[in-house]
């Protein structure tokens, strides 16, 4: 390294090209004084996310409102579709339990309602849990309604209140996602509503779907024995697996 | 058909139609947005499509460096020589100009891969900054010694009084032709033999120095037990913790790790010692910590750099006698804005004895401190962070923490958004649409006064772990209007603490001050309005370049505007006058030190560089305790660096040139005391010639004529003092 004559030359071709108002050198000496740089990945990482996040919401800051709502909305349907298996597989247990439509409207119905108070109050910061135990039994609320719907022939009940609890949990999920996503400050209760509102386009279009697929078939009798009871006992697995995969 | 019902239907629906033709062409359109750049060509090979020519970040992996730069190299020799081999007779169009137009891929790569070792570096970018240093050096060496090259121009240059050349032009000449001069262009051959042969020795003496020095900070630990943690506070004896198990971490031997299990660990790197200093109430640890600091390469031991230094010290003489100048301090100066020794030296005594006597001041504050506290000893070196630190919070008390939310990084951006808009009618434009290196990186259009584009400015300000320590200035393109107008794209890069969770963040008064400093680099980079982009913007002389970031910062400190952007992020309250009061006093604290301590490092780097040729070696320990009596040097302070580690001058750039820093001050202070005397911070005459004469120039003209242009006056050093409470009124 040939410092010196490198340094002579600096003036007049190399600083032209490449202006650092302080020179290179200076780094060779703040390595003297504070020290060598370490680079630890996933501190990196985290970092890089917190950026993400701040410029997220610097430009939804400086985007028009209509721009914006849409964008939650948009947020809000892909945390179902594709991002929320675990969302798809409760809509969809709750399903496969209905024998009528209206029953299950009144489900999903009630399912959203505590969803969205949950969602609300976590976002504003007045409710708070632990995220790994609000998944674990996010994750065990899925195993409960499809072996509801392998056991019993019809819908109890208690199962509403039992919908609208687990509902009261999938809103803190929500939460914790959206926090994670950031939300503007200046439209907060409009954005959470888009997201909602994403939300529930996210479900209607789950539950539409299988509709469609399964209308065909509803009415057969074979369909609770070859689809109602295996396609909720795999539910079921799935949700059993997610289970014992969040605690430990 | 039958079985699938809806998409039949659905076909037939208009609406549907509709609906997939419009989704299918806004898929078309977002594709095209992504990339316009082929992904299988290195990006920097390709044009660059981009809004305002900003660098294709996301485009551009770490493997295209290398190659971009082998091109890079290859092509700038071509290119010089074309203009070497051109048959027709040397003229400024086909030679200096021809140059300025050269190296244009070299620069696209080394823009960019220089910001981004610097700003959002990995190892890999880190050892290809390693190979890349030599392999520049050697291509610059091949330019700056082609003596073909130097003909031409020396031709130009002799010729010159007939040519009609513009100012601008006849400075572009004869700082080309200086520049192969100073190479060495006009010595005979055995006089380029002779210089080849010093500057090979000095730049081994010069890594030597480095290395040695690095060895010798990293060398001494102050391994402490949980008893010796008095006085430390909770977050100093954390780091120490940390300290102490990254190095069980890296410990090879069980007996190693043993040596640092439940420890704690400070090193003379100034981010551990200087809190330890400050706080440790153990004066037997702070001694000995300050002295292994003090000592550093001065233990007479293989990373010793006595010997180092005063055989760089003679090299150098020798070479600017070959030169054909006096002393290395001659050769150096002659490129700058004072011009000779007299006249650093000059500068520097004036300085001094108003910076001893408040030093002096200073230590008798600690004094009776320690008297009071029941102490019978003299205040030593070691103890000067611990009983200033004291003395602060009698006299200077500043409780950051509730300054702090007066200070949102949005907020202070504003201000100095708006400052340049009262001084020059700038404007400030956030871009949301366009990807950088990192999501933190914020970028904004600058344009002026009627409107017009001027330039890109980027905002990098928060610390992180792939960025490196300090702040600085940058340009991801320069400016020209040599082939139409271009115009720069400069980055500001900060290490300010980012904000915790979705707080804004907020800074300490010392980061404004740094943001509006950077924020001046970025203006004389912004504002720059040259022909020939070598000149533009922070080309100018080291000791000048300086000029426009400080001066900037004197607006941040402005009672009147401190108000307009310093409003609470909470409660929109602008900041209490009693708050500004004490922030401004406390920037007196500690000023006869921190001046003392530099300006004896000047002084001792001035001393190195002025000795002749013909002198003998000298005995470094003893020329630095003769240089340092000379003038009076008190016992409670060291030089800023002491002759051993002294990196700036024997293993960077600033040999004769760490007065820089004090020079520019004056110049700020100086060109500041102006707007004082107008009675308004933003006298719009003074800022138009504030901005023709300085932050337009870059360094098309001598840098004392644009001051003198804007001052009306040569500088002078009473504002100065004034700053910085030395002017006996404290």
């Amino acid at each position: 390294m040939k410092v010196v004559k490198f340094f002579l030359f600096c003036f007049f071709f190399f600083c032209c090209s490449i202006t650092h108002s302080h020179n290179p050198e200076d780094f060779m000496i703040a390595e003297i004084e504070r020290g060598q740089m370490y680079f630890e990945n996933e501190e990196i990482a985290a970092e890089y996310a917190a950026a993400l996040k701040r410029q997220r919401i610097r430009r939804l800051a400086a985007m028009p409102f209509y721009k914006k709502f849409y964008i939650f909305v948009k947020a809000g349907f892909e945390h179902i579709i594709p991002q929320g298996i675990d969302h798809i597989l409760f809509v969809l247990g709750l399903f496969f339990s209905c024998i009528t439509f209206r029953a299950l409207l009144w489900q999903v119905t009630a399912f959203t309602v505590a969803h969205s108070i949950t969602l609300i109050l976590a976002a504003q910061g007045f409710v708070q849990l632990r995220g790994d135990i609000v998944e674990a039994i996010i994750a065990l609320s899925i195993v409960w309604v499809a072996i509801e719907n392998v056991l019993f022939k019809e819908t109890s009940k208690w199962r509403y209140s039992i919908v609208f609890a687990f509902g009261l949990l999938h809103g803190l999920g929500f939460a914790a996602l959206l926090t994670q996503y950031g939300l503007p400050k200046d439209n907060f209760i409009s954005m959470l509503l888009a997201f909602n509102i994403g939300v529930e386009f996210g479900q209607l279009a789950v539950l539409l779907l299988a509709f469609i697929l399964i209308k065909l078939i509803m009415k057969k009798n074979w369909y609770s024995n070859e689809i109602k009871i295996p396609a909720s006992l795999i539910i079921a697995a799935i949700g059993l697996f997610w289970f014992i995969e969040r605690i430990i | 058909m039958s079985k699938s019902p809806i998409f039949t239907s659905s076909f037939n629906n208009p609406n549907m139609k509709r609906l997939i033709l419009i989704t299918v062409l806004l898929f078309i359109v977002s594709c095209q947005q992504k990339s316009k750049m082929d992904p299988n060509i290195n990006p920097f090979f390709q044009e660059w499509n981009t809004p305002y020519e900003v660098p294709p970040f996301l485009d551009i992996k770490d493997e295209h460096y290398m190659p971009a730069y082998e091109q890079g190299m290859k092509e700038n020799l071509e290119e010089i020589d074309v203009i070497v081999n051109n048959p027709e007779a040397p003229t400024f169009a086909n030679t200096i100009e021809e140059l300025e137009r050269t190296g244009k891929l070299l620069s696209k790569v080394g823009r960019v891969f220089s910001n981004l070792a610097s700003s959002n570096t990995n190892p890999k970018l880190q050892e290809l900054q390693r190979e890349l240093s030599p392999m520049l050096s050697a291509h610059y060496d091949k330019i700056s010694l082609n003596e073909g090259l130097f003909n031409r121009v020396d031709a130009i240059w002799q010729n010159r009084e007939n040519l009609d050349l513009t100012k601008e032009q006849t400075k572009l000449l004869n700082d080309t032709r200086k520049g192969f001069v100073r190479s060495g262009a006009l010595l005979s051959e055995n006089q380029k033999e002779r210089i080849s042969e010093i500057n090979s020795k000095i730049s081994g003496l010069s890594t030597s120095f480095g290395q040695n020095l690095l060895a010798e900070t990293n060398g001494f630990e102050l391994i402490l037990e949980a008893s010796d943690l008095e006085g430390l506070s909770d977050g100093v004896i954390a780091a120490a913790a940390d300290a102490a198990s990254q190095k069980m971490d890296a410990a090879e031997s069980d007996e190693e790790k043993d040596k640092y299990k439940d420890k704690y660990v400070f090193t003379p790197h100034r981010s551990s010692m200087y809190p330890f200093l400050t706080e440790s109430t153990r004066r037997d640890l702070r001694e000995k910590l300050y002295n292994s600091y003090v000592m550093r390469g001065d233990n007479n031991n293989d990373t010793d750099n006595k010997e180092i230094a005063a055989q760089i010290a003679k090299l150098r003489a020798e070479r600017a006698q070959i030169m054909g100048y006096k002393t290395h301090a001659h050769f150096i100066l002659d490129d700058n804005m004072l011009k000779t020794p007299e006249e650093v030296y000059d500068l520097l005594y004036k300085l001094w004895k108003p910076a001893v006597k408040r030093a002096k001041v200073e230590v008798a504050d600690m004094q009776a401190v320690a008297d009071s506290e029941g102490h019978d000893f003299k205040v030593a070196a070691w103890d000067w962070w611990h009983y200033s630190e004291k003395v602060r919070k009698e006299k200077y008390d500043l409780d950051e923490s509730a300054i702090k939310p007066y200070l949102s990084l949005d907020n202070v951006l504003q201000g100095v958004f708006n400052t340049t808009n009262k001084l020059w009618g700038l404007n400030f434009t956030e871009i949301f649409d366009i990807d950088l290196y990192h999501p933190d990186a914020r970028i904004w259009e600058v344009t002026d006064k009627d409107g017009s584009h001027l330039g890109i400015f980027i905002g990098d300000y928060f610390t992180r772990s792939n960025k490196r320590g300090g702040a600085w200035m940058s340009s991801f393109k320069g400016q020209s209007n040599l082939d139409g107008r271009e115009r720069p794209i400069v980055v500001n890069v900060c290490n300010f603490p980012a904000p915790v969770g979705d707080d804004p963040a907020l800074l300490s008064f010392d980061n404004v001050v740094t943001l509006f400093h950077e924020f001046g680099h970025a203006m004389h980079g912004t504002l720059t309005d040259v022909k020939y982009g070598s000149m533009a913007g922070t080309s100018g002389p080291r000791d000048f370049i300086e000029l426009p970031s400080q001066l900037l910062e004197h607006w941040a400190s402005e009672p009147q505007v401190l108000k307009s952007f310093a409003t609470h992020y909470e409660t929109g309250e602008p900041i209490p006058d009693e708050l500004i009061e004490k922030l401004l006093n406390a920037s007196k604290f500690n000023q006869g030190f921190i001046n003392t301590e530099y300006l004896a490092a000047s002084l001792l780097d001035m001393d190195w560089h002025t000795i002749s040729a013909d002198d003998e070696l000298k005995d470094a320990n003893k020329f630095e305790s003769e240089s340092m009596k000379k003038v009076g040097l008190i016992g409670e302070i060291a030089p800023r660096y002491r002759t051993t580690y002294f990196a700036h001058i024997f293993s960077g750039g600033y040999s004769s040139g760490y007065y820089s820093y004090v020079h520019a001050a004056v110049l700020d202070s100086d060109a500041f005391e102006a707007f004082k005397e107008a009675g308004d911070v933003f006298d719009p005459d003074l800022s138009s010639k504030l901005r023709s004469s300085i932050y337009s120039m870059g360094s098309t003209e001598e840098a004392m004529d644009l001051f003198v242009e804007f001052r009306g006056r040569k500088p002078v050093i009473e504002p100065l003092l004034k700053v910085r409470g030395l002017d006996g009124s404290e």
